[in-house]
Protein backbone atom coordinates (compact mmCIF):
# COMPACT_ATOMS: atom_id res chain seq x y z
CA UNK A 1 0.00 0.00 0.00
CA UNK A 2 1.23 3.46 -0.68
CA UNK A 3 1.73 5.53 1.82
CA UNK A 4 -0.23 9.02 2.12
CA UNK A 5 2.38 11.79 2.23
CA UNK A 6 1.99 13.40 6.15
CA UNK A 7 1.73 17.29 6.63
CA UNK A 8 1.48 18.73 10.39
CA UNK A 9 -0.63 22.13 9.66
CA UNK A 10 0.11 24.58 12.99
CA UNK A 11 -1.55 27.79 13.43
CA UNK A 12 -3.89 29.27 16.51
CA UNK A 13 -6.84 30.40 14.36
CA UNK A 14 -8.95 27.20 14.31
CA UNK A 15 -10.91 28.25 10.88
CA UNK A 16 -7.69 28.50 8.71
CA UNK A 17 -6.63 25.23 10.28
CA UNK A 18 -9.84 23.17 9.29
CA UNK A 19 -10.02 24.75 6.41
CA UNK A 20 -6.59 23.96 5.17
CA UNK A 21 -7.24 20.39 6.68
CA UNK A 22 -10.15 19.67 4.81
CA UNK A 23 -8.28 21.21 1.31
CA UNK A 24 -5.02 19.17 1.84
CA UNK A 25 -6.83 16.03 2.92
CA UNK A 26 -8.93 16.27 -0.23
CA UNK A 27 -5.66 16.12 -1.92
CA UNK A 28 -4.31 13.13 -0.81
CA UNK A 29 -2.42 14.11 2.43
CA UNK A 30 -2.50 12.87 6.34
CA UNK A 31 -2.94 15.48 8.50
CA UNK A 32 -2.10 16.40 11.72
CA UNK A 33 -2.98 19.60 13.91
CA UNK A 34 -1.79 21.83 16.17
CA UNK A 35 -3.06 24.83 17.50
CA UNK A 36 -0.20 26.25 18.86
CA UNK A 37 3.59 25.98 18.64
CA UNK A 38 4.02 24.03 21.94
CA UNK A 39 1.51 21.41 20.79
CA UNK A 40 3.19 21.56 17.34
CA UNK A 41 6.88 20.51 19.29
CA UNK A 42 5.06 17.84 21.81
CA UNK A 43 3.45 16.38 18.29
CA UNK A 44 6.88 16.28 16.23
CA UNK A 45 8.39 14.41 18.96
CA UNK A 46 5.60 12.07 19.53
CA UNK A 47 4.70 11.42 16.00
CA UNK A 48 7.68 12.52 13.89
CA UNK A 49 8.78 12.05 10.28
CA UNK A 50 6.31 15.06 8.89
CA UNK A 51 7.21 14.93 4.98
CA UNK A 52 6.20 18.48 5.46
CA UNK A 53 5.89 21.21 8.39
CA UNK A 54 3.08 24.40 7.65
CA UNK A 55 3.27 26.86 10.24
CA UNK A 56 1.52 30.49 10.97
CA UNK A 57 4.24 33.14 12.06
CA UNK A 58 2.42 34.86 14.70
CA UNK A 59 0.93 32.43 17.02
CA UNK A 60 0.98 32.66 21.65
CA UNK A 61 4.48 35.02 20.45
CA UNK A 62 5.45 37.05 17.48
CA UNK A 63 7.58 35.26 15.41
CA UNK A 64 7.67 31.86 17.07
CA UNK A 65 6.51 30.24 13.73
CA UNK A 66 10.57 30.88 13.30
CA UNK A 67 11.32 28.88 16.44
CA UNK A 68 9.40 25.66 15.07
CA UNK A 69 11.09 25.94 11.31
CA UNK A 70 14.24 26.00 13.29
CA UNK A 71 13.37 22.93 15.04
CA UNK A 72 11.53 21.15 12.41
CA UNK A 73 15.12 21.95 10.71
CA UNK A 74 17.30 19.88 12.68
CA UNK A 75 15.06 16.82 12.23
CA UNK A 76 16.27 13.86 10.13
CA UNK A 77 15.12 13.55 7.94
CA UNK A 78 14.61 17.03 7.61
CA UNK A 79 10.68 17.87 6.40
CA UNK A 80 9.17 20.20 3.58
CA UNK A 81 9.00 23.92 6.05
CA UNK A 82 6.44 25.87 4.63
CA UNK A 83 5.57 29.49 6.91
CA UNK A 84 2.15 31.44 5.95
CA UNK A 85 1.62 34.65 7.35
CA UNK A 86 -0.36 38.09 7.36
CA UNK A 87 2.37 40.12 9.08
CA UNK A 88 5.53 39.57 6.85
CA UNK A 89 8.36 42.04 7.43
CA UNK A 90 11.97 42.07 5.81
CA UNK A 91 13.01 40.98 9.18
CA UNK A 92 10.91 38.18 9.69
CA UNK A 93 11.70 36.97 5.54
CA UNK A 94 15.30 37.58 6.41
CA UNK A 95 14.76 34.98 9.43
CA UNK A 96 13.50 33.09 7.39
CA UNK A 97 15.76 32.46 4.63
CA UNK A 98 18.25 31.80 7.07
CA UNK A 99 16.50 28.61 8.80
CA UNK A 100 16.17 28.15 5.41
CA UNK A 101 12.54 28.05 5.25
CA UNK A 102 10.86 26.25 1.94
CA UNK A 103 8.03 28.80 1.12
CA UNK A 104 7.12 31.50 2.49
CA UNK A 105 3.70 32.39 1.72
CA UNK A 106 1.70 35.92 2.38
CA UNK A 107 -2.22 35.54 3.75
CA UNK A 108 -4.31 35.51 2.33
CA UNK A 109 -3.10 32.39 0.64
CA UNK A 110 -3.75 31.00 -2.50
CA UNK A 111 -5.03 27.41 -1.71
CA UNK A 112 -4.32 26.11 -5.18
CA UNK A 113 -0.92 27.89 -4.98
CA UNK A 114 -0.34 26.14 -1.99
CA UNK A 115 -1.38 22.82 -3.27
CA UNK A 116 0.81 23.25 -6.22
CA UNK A 117 4.03 24.12 -4.19
CA UNK A 118 3.47 21.54 -1.45
CA UNK A 119 3.49 18.76 -3.97
CA UNK A 120 6.51 19.81 -6.11
CA UNK A 121 8.32 20.13 -2.43
CA UNK A 122 6.90 16.99 -1.26
CA UNK A 123 7.66 14.63 -4.47
CA UNK A 124 11.53 16.33 -4.53
CA UNK A 125 11.99 16.36 -0.96
CA UNK A 126 10.73 12.37 -0.80
CA UNK A 127 13.47 11.64 -4.11
CA UNK A 128 15.49 13.49 -1.88
CA UNK A 129 15.46 11.33 0.90
CA UNK A 130 15.78 7.88 -0.97
CA UNK A 131 18.68 9.02 -2.71
CA UNK A 132 20.38 9.60 0.40
CA UNK A 133 18.97 6.38 1.93
CA UNK B 1 26.91 1.05 -6.57
CA UNK B 2 30.55 2.78 -6.56
CA UNK B 3 30.64 6.11 -4.45
CA UNK B 4 33.53 8.15 -4.86
CA UNK B 5 33.30 9.73 -1.24
CA UNK B 6 34.97 12.91 -0.48
CA UNK B 7 36.15 13.58 -4.37
CA UNK B 8 34.67 16.92 -5.75
CA UNK B 9 37.25 18.03 -7.84
CA UNK B 10 37.67 21.92 -9.11
CA UNK B 11 35.00 23.93 -8.02
CA UNK B 12 33.08 25.84 -10.61
CA UNK B 13 31.03 28.77 -9.88
CA UNK B 14 28.54 30.67 -12.65
CA UNK B 15 27.64 34.35 -12.97
CA UNK B 16 24.95 35.92 -14.13
CA UNK B 17 24.55 39.22 -14.73
CA UNK B 18 23.98 42.02 -17.81
CA UNK B 19 26.86 44.17 -17.18
CA UNK B 20 30.66 43.07 -18.19
CA UNK B 21 32.36 45.09 -15.79
CA UNK B 22 30.48 43.78 -12.95
CA UNK B 23 31.20 39.48 -14.75
CA UNK B 24 35.11 40.43 -14.69
CA UNK B 25 35.07 41.61 -10.89
CA UNK B 26 33.43 38.75 -10.02
CA UNK B 27 35.40 36.36 -12.16
CA UNK B 28 39.05 37.71 -10.90
CA UNK B 29 37.61 37.61 -7.25
CA UNK B 30 36.79 33.99 -7.40
CA UNK B 31 39.79 32.90 -9.27
CA UNK B 32 41.82 34.56 -6.50
CA UNK B 33 40.10 32.15 -3.91
CA UNK B 34 40.91 28.97 -6.51
CA UNK B 35 36.77 28.45 -8.39
CA UNK B 36 37.11 28.15 -12.16
CA UNK B 37 34.29 30.79 -13.50
CA UNK B 38 31.87 30.85 -15.97
CA UNK B 39 29.90 33.57 -16.96
CA UNK B 40 26.75 34.85 -18.47
CA UNK B 41 25.26 37.70 -19.94
CA UNK B 42 21.53 36.45 -20.53
CA UNK B 43 19.16 33.25 -20.06
CA UNK B 44 20.19 31.43 -22.54
CA UNK B 45 23.90 31.05 -22.06
CA UNK B 46 23.30 30.56 -18.48
CA UNK B 47 21.04 27.76 -19.51
CA UNK B 48 23.90 26.14 -21.80
CA UNK B 49 26.70 26.59 -18.84
CA UNK B 50 24.31 24.56 -16.34
CA UNK B 51 23.86 21.79 -19.16
CA UNK B 52 27.67 21.69 -19.42
CA UNK B 53 29.19 21.89 -16.05
CA UNK B 54 28.90 21.05 -12.58
CA UNK B 55 28.23 24.60 -10.60
CA UNK B 56 29.19 24.70 -6.63
CA UNK B 57 28.41 28.37 -6.93
CA UNK B 58 26.18 30.63 -8.76
CA UNK B 59 25.87 34.18 -8.31
CA UNK B 60 22.95 35.78 -10.46
CA UNK B 61 21.39 39.63 -10.45
CA UNK B 62 17.33 39.43 -10.02
CA UNK B 63 17.59 41.63 -13.17
CA UNK B 64 19.03 40.17 -16.39
CA UNK B 65 17.45 41.39 -19.40
CA UNK B 66 14.16 42.73 -17.25
CA UNK B 67 13.24 42.91 -13.10
CA UNK B 68 12.81 40.00 -11.80
CA UNK B 69 13.74 37.55 -14.51
CA UNK B 70 17.03 36.15 -12.74
CA UNK B 71 14.88 34.51 -10.28
CA UNK B 72 13.06 31.64 -11.88
CA UNK B 73 16.85 30.77 -13.01
CA UNK B 74 17.90 31.31 -9.64
CA UNK B 75 15.08 28.58 -9.15
CA UNK B 76 16.26 26.41 -11.86
CA UNK B 77 20.09 26.31 -10.59
CA UNK B 78 18.25 25.53 -7.28
CA UNK B 79 16.33 22.34 -8.71
CA UNK B 80 19.23 21.25 -10.46
CA UNK B 81 22.03 21.76 -8.30
CA UNK B 82 20.27 21.32 -4.69
CA UNK B 83 23.84 21.03 -2.65
CA UNK B 84 25.10 24.08 -4.12
CA UNK B 85 25.39 27.87 -3.23
CA UNK B 86 23.28 30.46 -4.57
CA UNK B 87 23.23 34.27 -4.25
CA UNK B 88 21.18 36.73 -5.76
CA UNK B 89 22.22 40.60 -6.25
CA UNK B 90 19.27 42.42 -5.76
CA UNK B 91 18.61 45.70 -5.69
CA UNK B 92 17.10 46.27 -2.60
CA UNK B 93 16.16 43.69 0.17
CA UNK B 94 12.24 44.20 0.62
CA UNK B 95 9.43 42.02 1.94
CA UNK B 96 8.90 40.89 -1.78
CA UNK B 97 12.26 40.40 -2.95
CA UNK B 98 13.18 38.29 0.25
CA UNK B 99 9.83 36.18 -0.73
CA UNK B 100 11.29 35.18 -4.22
CA UNK B 101 14.55 34.63 -2.28
CA UNK B 102 12.99 31.98 -0.08
CA UNK B 103 10.40 30.53 -2.72
CA UNK B 104 12.97 30.10 -5.10
CA UNK B 105 15.38 28.25 -2.97
CA UNK B 106 18.85 30.54 -3.16
CA UNK B 107 20.72 30.94 -0.05
CA UNK B 108 21.09 34.69 0.25
CA UNK B 109 21.27 37.73 -1.27
CA UNK B 110 23.16 40.46 -1.80
CA UNK B 111 22.39 44.25 -2.65
CA UNK B 112 23.81 45.44 -5.31
CA UNK B 113 25.51 48.78 -3.35
CA UNK B 114 27.52 45.72 -1.40
CA UNK B 115 30.77 45.92 -3.25
CA UNK B 116 31.86 42.48 -5.01
CA UNK B 117 34.64 41.64 -2.99
CA UNK B 118 32.42 41.57 0.26
CA UNK B 119 30.22 39.67 -1.86
CA UNK B 120 32.46 36.70 -3.04
CA UNK B 121 34.14 37.30 0.89
CA UNK B 122 30.51 36.10 2.22
CA UNK B 123 29.80 33.45 -1.07
CA UNK B 124 33.09 32.02 -0.24
CA UNK B 125 32.59 31.33 3.45
CA UNK B 126 28.75 30.34 3.13
CA UNK B 127 29.61 28.01 0.06
CA UNK B 128 32.31 25.93 2.38
CA UNK B 129 29.61 25.67 5.07
CA UNK B 130 27.26 24.42 2.46
CA UNK B 131 30.28 21.87 1.14
CA UNK B 132 30.49 20.62 4.62
CA UNK B 133 26.72 20.03 5.52
CA UNK B 134 26.44 18.18 2.17
CA UNK B 135 25.90 14.47 3.14
CA UNK B 136 28.83 12.53 3.03
CA UNK B 137 29.13 9.74 -0.45
CA UNK B 138 26.45 11.82 -1.93
CA UNK B 139 27.41 11.29 -5.75
CA UNK B 140 28.25 14.50 -7.36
Amino acid sequence: MVRKPSLLIVDDEPNVLLTLKLVLEEDGYQISTAGSFAEAEKLMVAVGNFDAILTDLWMEKEDIGLELARSASKLKPRPVIVIFTGYGSPGNARAALGVPVDYFALKPLDVDELKRVLNRLVVANTAERRWQS
Amino acid sequence: MAVMSGWRGTKFALIVHPELRVLAQYQTLLSKNGVTTVVARDLPTALLAITQHYFDIAIVSSQLSEAGDGWPLAGVLHLVFPGSYIGVLVPGADLLTLQSAINSGVQDVYEITQSPQSVVRAVVAAAKLVESNKPSGHLQ
